[in-house]
């Protein structure tokens, strides 16, 4: 009997004979009883028996059981190496965990290797920081066994390879081979002094295995590293022996040795390679320039879309690329053609159109576009009898292009609302140009009344007959359609329109435009009968009266016997009588934009004779000169000469002698009428009203341009007649002869005139003479004498004055002048003239004193500061002159010639501030206005120049200086257009003032100059003087 | 309803009920028992659990007596579900955008039913992630 203790803790008792049995025996009844299989028993002896040797298992059948010591009633323990995990394992109650207590220093799932996770980053991380060095510790310190596979992890030294593979799984502990991370499974297992004990002996099997093959293993382990040594050599062993001969080499070959260059990839220089990313600009470019637009248009819609629009091919189809894409659906079109059936399939023209049709969108107007289309879906859903909503739903398809579904729509809109006429004619407008016509023709059918859908009918036509045909279709049902005559009218011939119009005339005879339609048409005699009817049909209208005498005129005109002007007359003067019976107010605007019109088709006639019977209508009696005068003016204005003419006829056959209106019918005579007529006018006009003397003038200067002098001066002497005592005419007779060379004559009349008694002009005027004859005793004398008739007279002292400088007799001309000033002292002119004079004589300090003496006799002149200020300079006090020119623009604040002056005196670079401030205070003013011109002439601005130099012209048209100044600027910049230009200007403007401009024009020799030679005169002054400065 | 159902009162506890299951499938809630959205989540665990314990089995852990694994898991909401298979956390797609847990409380039995036999039937094939019949993203409750 042995006994038997089994790893669960249980004994067994077997009945054997250890003297008799073997150990394979034993094992065999082992394994019956504990189920522990043969192969897993060995056996630990050497505690009982260490003399023994160690017994394999291939002589267990020959040793028996004593012989280990067994004997009767003898315990064996069989202890189950732990190799495989489970069948160790305790067999536990399932839910054994949820009583029994946790271990000490249990860390929660790291037992059984969880890891966490971090999804919520906002909190933090899920896991412990110092997560991993605290597990790895504190596993070893929960699990001091480790479980008892697992060998001892000292003398791992030079073992067999069961103890190497071991050590391996030492190292990592968390790893075991078996249960994988899960280590900590049987951390729980207590280590009892059983375990103890299998650990010593299997330490002693280990070191007695580890001795046995001791030697053999390391003298295998210093072979493997000997071989491993010869096949490995080092470098220093591979190149000993050239080494060994280096102590040969002499201090020469040392140096000889090449130095090694630095070629190390480190150092290599790297190539300049740079990688950019492509903007987006050029991505964007080329998709564009690769894009094809595909929308067709409407147009070629039209056209039926059977035929591919090459004009519509952008010119980058002609890529490479494109090509390409051609062949390759050439090919496929091909082969679509040639399928089995013989049939093609698909037309390839037409696929072609519709590749060309189709449309690229975005994402976004697609997303508007069903939106759109789901509203107007619920639109004709909820209310199909909504025109409208049809029309919308069918408009957003044909947008997307989807003209199917658009022309679906419709039609459905067609159905639901067939007596809507707007319904139809969008289905005709989106159905196929073929279907259009029967489309059209459903709509008339159904609303036979409307005019729209028979003209959109006319138009779908394409031959006039065609059109006409359907027009007139139309007409049966519709006859007092206007519109539908009118554009049957418009179709046919000249026959066919009359005939057509008197059928229409009798439909809708109450509209005007057919009657005069028909009027136009018929001749003479039958349009006269025309128009009765139309009168007794619409007797209110007016145009029909107007017309009427329309077609009087021209009859006149074309047949010359018998002139119908009076006819005109009549016939508008019965009209407006009728008119006005029949309670029509007559209008005189109306009227008058009628007569403008009747003027502008050539009826000269009816236009005056509607002026005259309606001029007067409506108008108070004391407005009467005023209006008409206005509406003459602003028939001037709009380009309706005739008519202005009209108006002043009439208005002067009511004021025959009214000066004023005389004087505009002049006027417009001569700006608009020929010379005949503006005679004849002024003739009518000096009979009618024979004191005014303008007109007379008028009449005579016209006769003098025209050259004829003799007639003039016939004028003027019927003038004179007429107005005995009148100055301007003996002066303009004066004038006329003077200009004329005829010295002699005019000597006679101012002679007459002074008899006359003549005012000072006269006198003036007869010593000009004398003194362009060169008669200095008679210029004298006529000057004393006119001086003690007018001493008040200003310009007859400087003229004497001026006589004695002439001739250097300056204590006169002092004299003259002094005298003068006692007489006007407040004349300027004079003053300007003495101080020039004393500066001369006596040097600056006298004109000085002059000048201050004028100064405050007349304050605020401007021309005496500009004098003093000028002197100044001519002598070089500049410092003076800016002292001076401070003062004088505190006095004037107002004056332009200071400001200028100032702007001109101011150094360059701060004279465009002078120039604003000098706008600010006096902005229209000429002189300020040409100083600007000149600065920006200096700066070559010559656009800018030239519209100040215009601006100054315009602003001091009377001033030759500024268009001297202009001319010159236009010599320099100019085309010989603009100085015609400037120099006719000039002349229409006859300048006579400005300081250069007449110090020449005035000057003897000039005297009878043109002046446009004194304007190039005043040139080449102004640049004579621009050279010397 | 969570006296029905077996609580884990430690993490050891908690551990080796993960480790114990080789079969089936481990679902752990946690929470608290007095937790309003625990109580319906607890209802539909307690009313499951007979029906689907051939392949899982419901355990209760209460957040504060075992607060071993609040930072690992991230439990931070009221009512937290897990699953485990074979000692290995399944993750379930539920569209809300976690899908580590089901956070909050399913009131549904046979929703509950399902999302289980899909993770088990993806635990069993291997899977980490299954995806769930039902998508919980926020989205579909409005």
């Amino acid at each position: 009997m042995v006994f038997l203790s089994i790893p669960n803790g249980k004994t067994l008792s077997i009945d054997v004979n250890p003297n008799s049995t073997t150990i394979s025996a034993f094992e065999q009844l082992a394994h019956q009883r504990s189920d522990v299989p043969q192969s897993f028993l060995r056996y630990s002896l050497r505690m009982r028996n260490p003399s023994r040797v160690f017994v394999d298992s291939k002589d267990s059948d020959s040793i028996l059981l004593s012989d280990l010591g067994v004997s009767r009633f003898s315990t064996v323990i069989i202890h189950v190496l732990l190799l495989g995990g489970m069948q160790a394992a305790p067999p536990k109650p399932r839910l054994d965990f949820l009583n029994s207590k946790p271990p000490s220093n249990y860390v929660a799932g790291l037992g059984r290797g969880a890891t966490g996770f971090t999804t919520r980053s906002d909190i933090g991380p899920a896991r412990a920081a110092p997560d991993l060095p605290d597990r790895s510790a504190l596993a070893t310190a929960a699990a001091p066994g480790v479980g008892r596979g697992a060998g001892k992890p000292s003398e791992a030294e030079a073992e067999d390879d069961e103890e190497a593979e071991e050590k391996r799984y030492d190292e990592n502990q968390t790893f075991d081979e078996f249960e994988g991370n899960d280590v900590g499974l049987f951390a729980n297992a207590e280590y009892d002094e059983d375990d103890k004990e299998a650990d010593a002996i299997w330490e002693s099997i280990d070191q007695r295995m580890d001795s046995r093959r001791k030697d053999r293993r390391e003298a295998k382990l210093k072979e493997e590293i000997e071989k491993y040594r010869a096949s490995n050599p080092k470098i220093t062993e591979q190149f000993a022996d050239l080494k060994r001969k280096l102590h040969t080499l002499s201090a020469d070959e040392w140096d000889s040795i090449p130095e090694i260059g630095d070629y190390s990839l480190r150092n290599k220089k790297k190539k300049f390679e740079s990688f950019v990313p492509i903007p987006d600009t050029l991505l964007e470019k080329a998709k564009k320039e690769k894009e094809l637009v595909m929308a067709l248009d409407p147009k070629s819609r039209a056209a039926g879309g059977s035929e591919t629009p090459w004009g519509q091919t952008p010119v980058t189809d002609l890529t490479a690329v494109g090509e390409g894409r051609g062949t390759v659906l050439s090919l496929k079109l091909d082969n679509l053609s040639d399928s089995v059936s013989g049939q093609t399939v698909v037309d390839p023209k037409g696929y072609l159109t519709d590749l060309k049709s189709m449309k690229r969108t975005t994402d976004e107007e697609i997303y508007d576009r069903n939106r759109a289309r789901l509203l107007y879906k619920s639109l004709t859903q909820s209310n199909p009898k909504n025109p409208n909503g049809w029309i919308a739903a069918a408009r957003v398809e044909e947008v997307d292009g989807k003209i199917k579904a658009a022309r679906f729509q419709i039609q459905r809109g067609c159905e639901e609302c067939p007596k809507n006429e707007d319904v139809w004619l969008e289905a005709c407008r989106l159905a196929n140009p073929e279907d259009a016509k029967g489309v059209i023709a459903k709509g008339v059918k159904l609303i036979p009344n409307s005019v729209k859908l028979w003209l959109e009918a006319a138009k779908l036509e394409h031959d006039v007959e065609n059109k006409s045909r359907v027009l007139r279709k139309g007409l049966e049902h519709i006859p007092d359609s206007v519109r539908l005559w009118k554009a049957v009218v418009e179709l046919a011939n000249e026959e066919d329109a009359r005939i057509l119009l008197h059928r229409a005339v009798e439909c809708c005879p109450l509209h005007l435009e057919l009657w005069v339609a028909l009027a136009r048409l018929e001749t003479y005699a039958e349009s006269k009968k025309v128009l009765n009817k139309a009168r007794e049909k619409l007797p209110k209208e007016p145009a029909i009266w107007i017309t009427a005498a329309k077609l009087e005129e021209a009859n006149g005109k074309l047949d010359e016997a018998n002139d119908n002007t009076a006819m005109v007359g009549k016939i508008i003067d019965r009209g407006i009588k009728t008119l006005q019976r029949e309670g029509v107010v007559i209008d005189r605007e109306n009227w008058m934009s009628e007569a403008e019109a009747c003027e502008r088709v050539g009826s000269v006639a009816t236009c005056q004779a509607i002026i005259k019977n309606t001029i007067g209508i409506g108008v108070e009696e004391e407005d009467r000169k005023r209006t008409w005068v206005a509406d003459a003016d602003e028939c001037k204005k709009r380009g309706s000469i005739e008519t202005a003419r009209a108006i002043y006829a009439h208005a002067l056959s009511v004021f025959l002698t009214k000066k004023s209106i005389w004087l505009k019918a002049a006027q417009l005579e001569k700006s608009h009428g020929s010379r005949e007529s503006l005679d004849a006018l002024l003739r009518k006009a000096v009979t009618y009203v024979p004191q005014a003397e303008v007109l007379w003038l008028m009449g005579a200067k016209e006769k003098w341009l025209a050259g004829d002098v003799p007639a003039a001066r016939a004028i003027l002497q019927e003038a004179y007649a007429a107005i005995p005592n009148s100055e301007e005419i003996w002066l303009a007779a004066f004038k006329l002869e003077f200009e004329n060379k005829e010295p002699e004559r005019a000597r006679m009349l101012l002679a007459k005139a002074r008899e006359r008694g003549g005012t000072e002009r006269v006198w003036m005027k007869s010593a000009i003479v004398e003194r362009e004859l060169g008669n200095v005793e008679e210029e004298r004398r006529l000057l004393n004498e006119g001086l003690k008739q007018f001493p008040t007279f200003f310009k007859l002292w400087l003229m004497l004055g001026q006589l004695e400088e002439r001739f250097k007799h300056l204590e006169q001309a002092r004299k003259a002048y002094d005298t003068g000033l006692k007489h006007c002292p407040h004349c300027i002119p004079l003053w300007l003239s003495l101080a020039d004079l004393e500066e001369k004589v006596n040097g600056l300090n006298k004109a000085r004193a002059i000048l201050t003496t004028a100064r405050k006799k007349n304050p605020g002149g401007a021309e005496l500061w500009l004098a003093a200020i000028r002197a100044e300079l001519r002598h070089d006090n500049k410092r003076e002159a800016e002292h001076l020119m401070s003062k004088a623009l505190q006095d004037c604040p107002k004056s332009g010639i200071l400001w200028a002056a100032d702007i001109e005196m101011a150094p360059r670079p701060r004279r465009k501030t002078k120039s604003i401030d000098a706008m600010k205070k006096c902005d229209r003013d000429p002189h300020v206005t040409i100083a600007v011109a000149k600065l920006f002439w200096q700066d070559k601005k010559v656009e800018k120049a030239r519209a100040w130099f215009e601006r100054a012209v315009t602003v001091g048209p009377d001033i030759g200086d500024f268009w001297a100044l202009f001319y010159k600027f236009e010599l320099q910049h100019g085309s010989d257009e603009d100085r015609k230009e400037v120099v006719a200007k000039c002349v229409a403007c006859e300048p006579k003032h400005g300081e250069k401009w007449q110090a020449i024009s005035k000057a003897v020799e000039n005297a009878h100059q043109p002046i446009e030679v004194i304007l190039k005169r005043v040139v080449n002054a102004l640049s004579k003087e621009e050279n010397s400065a | 309803m969570s006296y029905l159902l077996p609580h884990l009162h430690s993490g050891w506890a908690v551990d080796q009920s993960i480790l114990a299951e080789e079969e089936r499938l481990v679902v752990i809630r946690f929470g608290h028992d007095w937790d309003e959205t625990c109580m319906q989540m607890d209802e539909v665990l307690a009313s499951v659990a007979e029906t689907i314990k051939n392949f899982a089995v419901i355990y209760l852990v209460d957040i504060t007596e075992v607060p071993d694994f609040n930072t690992m898991y991230e439990l931070y909401d009221p009512s937290t579900v897990m699953f485990f298979f074979r000692n290995k956390h399944i993750m379930i797609d539920l569209g809300t955008g976690n899908n580590n847990k089901i956070n909050w409380a399913l009131k549904d039995k046979q929703e509950f039913i399902d999302i289980i036999e899909t993770v088990y039937r993806g635990a069993r094939k291997g899977r980490g992630l299954v995806i769930a019949p039902k998508d919980y993203s926020t989205k579909y409750r409005y």
